[in-house]
């Protein structure tokens, strides 16, 4: 499910089944040097959410990107977001990220970090090929939380 | 000098003639392409994608066949990629859509180790039989979606969905 009126519809009547938010953290580094290597990862976050989302679009809900600038990101942000969201309802909250940053705050958050790959130069089969492997990495980190209950 | 020299007249008449005919063929020519066009529209084929799957190779084991096509919303186009799950009953060969009918999820063939010969959704552990008949007590309300299918030139083409036939 995205973020959109019809889905969240959806959301809002099953709340039972419809239990995880995943929510990309993008980050936008203007700096001339690493501008290009931001678009990379944008592009591989969202790419990769919106691929998990099709796969699990019965039980999650990928959130619009949160992005920021180096400037502007503060260490508990994904705390501040997680408590939200759990008050909105969510059992599981995952944040998805290329940023270094948020891998050294510890386990109190589920973090995925994963290496931005960049798919600008690639063709469409090898694209969802490395889509899909990316995301058979993702899938037991999903698997396992949702065992827990 | 040749004996049967043209005359000024006739030279003019020919000329004046085959002027003419062109003229009257750009003109005619459209209208009649545009009379007899509902006749020479394709028909068939249109809504069907080719998938690089061959009919021979189909097996009673459901397989995954990715097939892509290209979307219209309004202005913007779009290639979608879709999937179907597609084996061999007797002589016929079916494709399922591997969407889940509970909440849109993908299915696998044979992803739970306790029921290897089921559709298995990982989203709320919905299952459904071979032929995309879903298992009571399990989430799903209703049987896996069917897509029409042809045959062109040896592959298999995929068409739209329908409900399910074989339940």
């Amino acid at each position: 499910m995205y973020f959109n009126a019809s889905d969240v519809t959806a959301f809002m009547a099953q709340k039972d089944f419809i239990d995880t938010a995943i929510v990309p953290l993008v980050s936008i580094d203007l700096a001339t040097e690493k501008m290009k290597q931001s678009g990379a990862e944008a592009d591989f976050i969202m790419s990769l959410t919106s691929f998990i989302e099709k796969q699990f679009k019965g039980r999650l809900l990928v959130m619009p990107p949160f992005s920021y600038m180096p400037s502007l990101k503060y260490d508990d942000l994904p705390q501040q977001l997680e408590v939200q969201l759990h008050n909105a309802g969510f059992k599981h909250v995952f944040f998805i990220t290329c940023d270094h940053f948020w891998t050294s705050g510890g386990d109190s958050v589920n973090m995925i970090w994963l290496p931005a790959i960049p798919l600008e130069s690639m063709d469409v089969n090898v694209k969802k090929k490395i889509l899909e492997d990316q995301l058979r990495q993702v899938i037991p980190l999903l698997s396992t939380k949702w065992a827990q209950i | 000098m040749s004996k049967n020299r043209v005359s000024r007249r006739q030279f003019l008449s020919y000329t004046l003639t085959g002027v003419g005919g062109f003229m009257a063929a750009g003109m005619l020519m459209p209208m009649v392409r545009f009379a007899i066009d509902p006749v020479l529209q394709s028909h068939g084929g249109g809504d069907f994608v080719q998938t690089e799957l061959k009919v021979t190779d189909i097996t009673e084991e459901p397989v995954k066949v990715d097939f892509s096509f290209e979307q219209v919303d309004a202005w913007y186009k779009s290639d979608v990629t879709s999937v179907a799950w597609v084996y061999k009953s007797g002589d016929q060969i079916i494709a399922l859509s591997p969407v889940c009918t509970h909440l849109g999820c993908m299915v696998d063939w044979g992803a739970d180790s306790a029921h290897p010969d089921q559709f298995f959704c990982p989203c709320h552990a919905g299952r459904y039989e071979k032929n995309g008949k879903n298992i009571a007590g399990t989430p799903p309300t209703r049987p896996l979606d069917e897509y029409d299918i042809q045959e062109k030139d040896g592959y298999l083409m995929i068409g739209p969905t329908k409900a399910n036939t074989l339940s």
